[in-house]
């Protein structure tokens, strides 16, 4: 009877040493000075995007001198007002894309939804411009999300990732594939929306549409007019 | 008057029939095949029936190919999306020039709206090989003449003596001025670059990735253009059917 109550007791005891070690790790967690800021930052502009100290410091275990102040200087606001921080110069190693390379983390061309806050934001506005495997092909979101009232998720990323000239290197982006059901042929099946075999013209605006595209219809030779 | 009477009318020819009265017929999809009574009455026919009967066809007859290896080309323009690898091919193998003036194979484009929408259209152009070629017939020196096996219009660029006289004859826009050659070049269906080495296709036909250009010979009933060109019920055209030159570049939307 004696010896039942100590176990008891040592239960009791031993229950309450791992609450006492459990409070120590949930107390750390919090801890500003070693992880920094515990809020996200949230950029409002040019687009929504977040970024948390706590995913890189704490999980991901990198120090503070890891990004301060060499790609971030640690004032609010400062990095986005330097009016250098964007997609293209992070794509080229600056700012976040000094890890967010493909090899250290994922690259800043990839998982856009991982910072961006409002996806919206991101429906590019310009024609989408294939030049491989023939030249040239165009897509545009306006038509596909406004007129046909898609969602990203219809083809994003299961048909196409959000990558510029993705598609492009692989090697079956060719209208075979197309019409396998691969990339539009997911859609272009006749039944969806028109074949892929069918309004060749209606996306392939040919090496004389991307010359007027790019702004680079200077070619007054008879190639472009050789008409009667 | 009876239709008996007429049928014995002289037909006084077409001859001194205006364009623009033929055209007017024309654009109804009528041929003007004879004139009575001083141009009272007309005998008309439907555009396919004369072309079919006419030897003056601009479509192949069966059987009519003045040729050993009659070479042609058809073009499936519906296919054609301005991708220009078969400008490249060419520049490639028949060594073209880099000037602005310099092609032998082009692809048009013609831009419309149609439901607010722009919508296009490609056609690739390159020289006819006429059976009356034009060019060959003001060449002051026979620089330029159809080659008698195959029928392709070729240069003899030691004869030619550059005074351009074919390139204003050409129908089709076909020939340029090659400085380098200091003679006209043209297209010759890679007469020398390609056929020449036994292989069966121009360089813009083999280039093409939507097998817009068929190229063979029409006097070969196993070839593909054979068999392209007499399919029942296929609309054939060809380029300025009205000069009468008789292209071998035929066009069909298949």
């Amino acid at each position: 009877m004696k010896q039942h109550r100590m176990n008891t007791v040592g239960t009791i005891l031993l229950a309450g040493s791992f609450f006492l070690v459990a409070n120590a790790i949930a107390a750390e967690t919090f801890d500003e000075d070693t992880y920094g800021p515990e809020a996200p930052i949230i950029w409002e502009q040019p687009t929504k995007v977040s970024f948390s100290h706590k995913t890189h410091t704490m999980e991901a275990s990198l120090s503070c001198d890891s990004c301060h102040d060499e790609l971030f200087t640690m004032e609010s606001g400062a990095a986005l007002a330097t009016g250098t921080m964007t997609m293209a110069s992070m794509l080229e190693g600056q700012y976040c894309g000094s890890c967010h390379d493909g090899n250290t983390a994922f690259a800043t061309n990839t998982q856009c939804a991982s910072c961006h806050l409002d996806m919206t934001e991101l429906i590019p506005t310009d024609l989408i411009v294939w030049t491989k495997p023939v030249k040239a092909v165009i897509f545009d979101h306006k038509t596909h999300i406004e007129d046909s009232g898609l969602e990203c998720e219809a083809c994003h990323d299961s048909l196409f990732t959000m990558e510029t000239g993705a598609a492009e290197k692989t090697s079956d982006f060719t209208m075979q594939a197309l019409y396998e059901g691969k990339y539009c042929g997911h859609c272009h099946d006749d039944s969806t929306a028109f074949a892929a075999n069918t309004r060749c013209n209606n996306c392939h605006i040919g090496v004389k549409g991307y010359n007027r595209l790019m702004g680079n219809d200077g070619q007054h030779g008879k190639s472009n007019k050789a008409g009667h | 008057m009876k239709v008996e009477e007429l049928e014995k009318a002289i037909n006084e020819g077409t001859d001194n029939l205006s364009i623009e009265e033929r055209r007017k017929f024309l654009q109804m999809g009528l041929a003007v095949t004879g004139i009575f009574l001083g141009g009272t009455v007309l005998s008309l026919t439907s555009m396919a029936q004369a072309n079919q009967n006419s030897p003056d066809s601009n479509i192949p007859i069966e059987g009519q190919y003045p040729y050993t290896k009659h070479y042609s080309m058809v073009m499936r323009q519906n296919r054609c999306v301005d991708c220009e690898q078969c400008v490249a091919a060419c520049k490639q193998t028949n060594h073209i020039p880099n000037a602005h003036d310099a092609y032998r194979t082009a692809i048009q484009e013609r831009l419309t709206t149609e439901n607010g929408s722009e919508k296009r259209e490609f056609r690739p152009v390159l020289c006819n090989h006429c059976n009356r070629p034009p060019c060959v017939r003001v060449c002051p020196t026979k620089a330029t003449y159809k080659d008698p096996e195959t029928g392709i219009v070729v240069m003899d660029y030691a004869k030619c003596i550059g005074c351009k006289t074919c390139m204003a004859a050409c129908p089709y826009n076909a020939r340029y001025f090659n400085e380098e050659k200091y003679a006209i070049d043209k297209c010759n269906f890679c007469l020398d670059t390609r056929l020449a080495e036994g292989k069966t296709e121009t360089a813009c036909a083999a280039a093409c990735p939507a097998r817009v250009r068929i190229f063979g010979d029409l006097n070969d009933k196993s070839t593909e253009i054979y068999r392209l060109l007499h399919m029942p019920d296929t609309k054939i055209w060809v380029l300025r059917p009205d000069t009468g030159a008789l292209p071998n570049v035929f066009y069909m939307n298949a």
